[in-house]
């Protein structure tokens, strides 16, 4: 199998398709793999988005990750789950795309997305049009075949610098070669913007369970606003990046996130863990 | 009133939601969104902050403000082959932005000035007149 529309996509079949508009699909999480992150669970609904976003400008342009407003976690989604995805399209043009969506698991909500931003890039640049023209016509068709997705090596993050109770800085050396970039982007190689983000919150989540108390222990992310991808991540790159500890109270704690290249800032965003109730 | 007169009024009065929305975007206190700061060479603001400030901006104030609809604004009657040649802003076109951005000192104004260089002009002031414009145009006509 090869790894384009399989080894980073996230959409199975598409059932609702209004052109610009809405779309709602699935996408079956192999049984096999050993772990869904929810950061790929918002993946899925941003891919949907992509779809109705190229259909509309008939594939001039592609969305790429830049801004989210709001991102709610609300549930961890576990291999052999479906996941029902909805995209509700807010403003779309050749420059770019405005959406809200939402995953489910038999009717559960376990992400919602709100006010989600992205610029439409020259899609040439990333993939072959009538491939992505034929693709969506399967999706919307009977579907693609499942099981495809193999599970991703998260890559590790190495801490380089502790301020207990302030602050967390780590390493993340992205892979140079790795299965998701012949799909993320076959002609254009870029490290997901959702990848970025797991590792962020992985080092905000070992900040928070150091420095938080035992109502955080464990922590998981509740809330993440203000997402910002400055630029593009390219295989092999080093990241650092940085979690400072912005708040705490009775119900949750924050953290600020950022992430520098050589220096330049390539993503911010603001997360929160919502603490345990106590026993 | 033509397309580009905007009252010092009108502007104050959206100053004190722009300041905040635009403080939210880019991550600095508002205090430091002067009405007369540079975005970029005062505030680091990158294209991408740009964008967000827009889409904050649309949904604060309820209106709806096309992508590249400032320099158009900026170019306001005047039409798009008289202002730029080639990329480079014309003399009439510096003369239009001159009275467009007429809050931002003289010395600003680089000459030949490239279109792709106009937002490093922009102010927090220009995106007032942005904000007032966008207000206008949602209204229904007289």
């Amino acid at each position: 199998m090869t790894a384009h529309f399989a080894a980073f996509s996230f959409v199975d079949r598409i059932t609702e398709f209004i052109d610009g508009s809405r779309a709602r699909g699935f996408f079956w999480v192999p049984q096999g793999i050993r772990v869904f992150p929810s950061c790929l669970v918002a993946e899925a609904v941003g891919q949907l988005a992509a779809w109705v976003a190229m259909s509309k400008v008939d594939f001039r342009g592609r969305p790429v990750a830049a801004l989210a407003t709001e991102t709610r976690f609300l549930g961890l989604v576990l291999p052999g789950d479906v996941l029902e995805l909805a995209v509700e399209i807010e403003d779309c043009d050749d420059n770019m795309v405005a959406y809200g969506g939402n995953a489910s698991v038999e009717g559960r909500q376990m992400i919602e997305l709100k006010h989600c931003l992205g610029p439409m890039l020259p899609v040439e640049d990333f993939d072959a049009p009538d491939a992505l023209r034929e693709r969506l016509s399967l999706l919307r068709d009977r579907g693609a075949p499942r099981g495809r997705f193999p599970g991703v090596d998260l890559p590790e993050t190495v801490v380089i610098e502790r301020v207990p109770g302030k602050s967390l800085r780590a390493n993340l050396n992205v892979p140079r070669e790795a299965t998701f970039f012949a799909d993320h982007f076959p002609r254009n190689p870029v490290f997901p913007a959702t990848l970025l983000l797991d590792a962020q919150i992985r080092v905000a989540a070992e900040l928070v369970e150091k420095s938080c108390g035992p109502q955080f222990a464990s922590p998981v992310a509740s809330r993440m606003t203000h997402f910002k991808m400055r630029s593009f991540i390219s295989p092999g790159q080093e990241v650092e990046l940085a979690a400072t500890l912005s708040g705490q109270d009775a119900l949750a704690a924050r953290v600020m996130l950022s992430a520098h290249v050589a220096g330049k800032s390539v993503a911010t965003a603001r997360v929160e863990f919502a603490a345990r109730e106590p026993t | 009133m033509t397309q580009t007169e905007v009252t010092k009024e009108e502007i104050m009065a959206v100053y004190p939601k722009v300041a905040e929305t635009m403080a939210d975007a880019l991550g600095c206190d508002v205090e430091d969104v002067k009405l007369d700061v540079s975005l970029i060479e005062g505030l680091d603001a990158e294209s991408i902050d740009f964008l967000d400030m827009v889409f904050r901006l649309e949904r604060t104030f309820k209106i709806k403000i096309p992508r590249g609809k400032i320099v158009e604004n900026a170019r306001g009657d005047l039409p798009e082959a008289e202002f730029e040649q080639k990329g480079i802003v014309t003399e009439k076109g510096m003369a239009q932005l001159r009275s467009y951005l007429s809050e931002i000192p003289a010395e600003r104004f680089k000459t030949p000035m490239k279109v792709a260089d106009i937002p490093r002009l922009f102010t927090p002031e220009t995106f007032c007149k942005l904000v007032v414009h966008a207000q206008r145009e949602a209204q229904p006509a007289a």
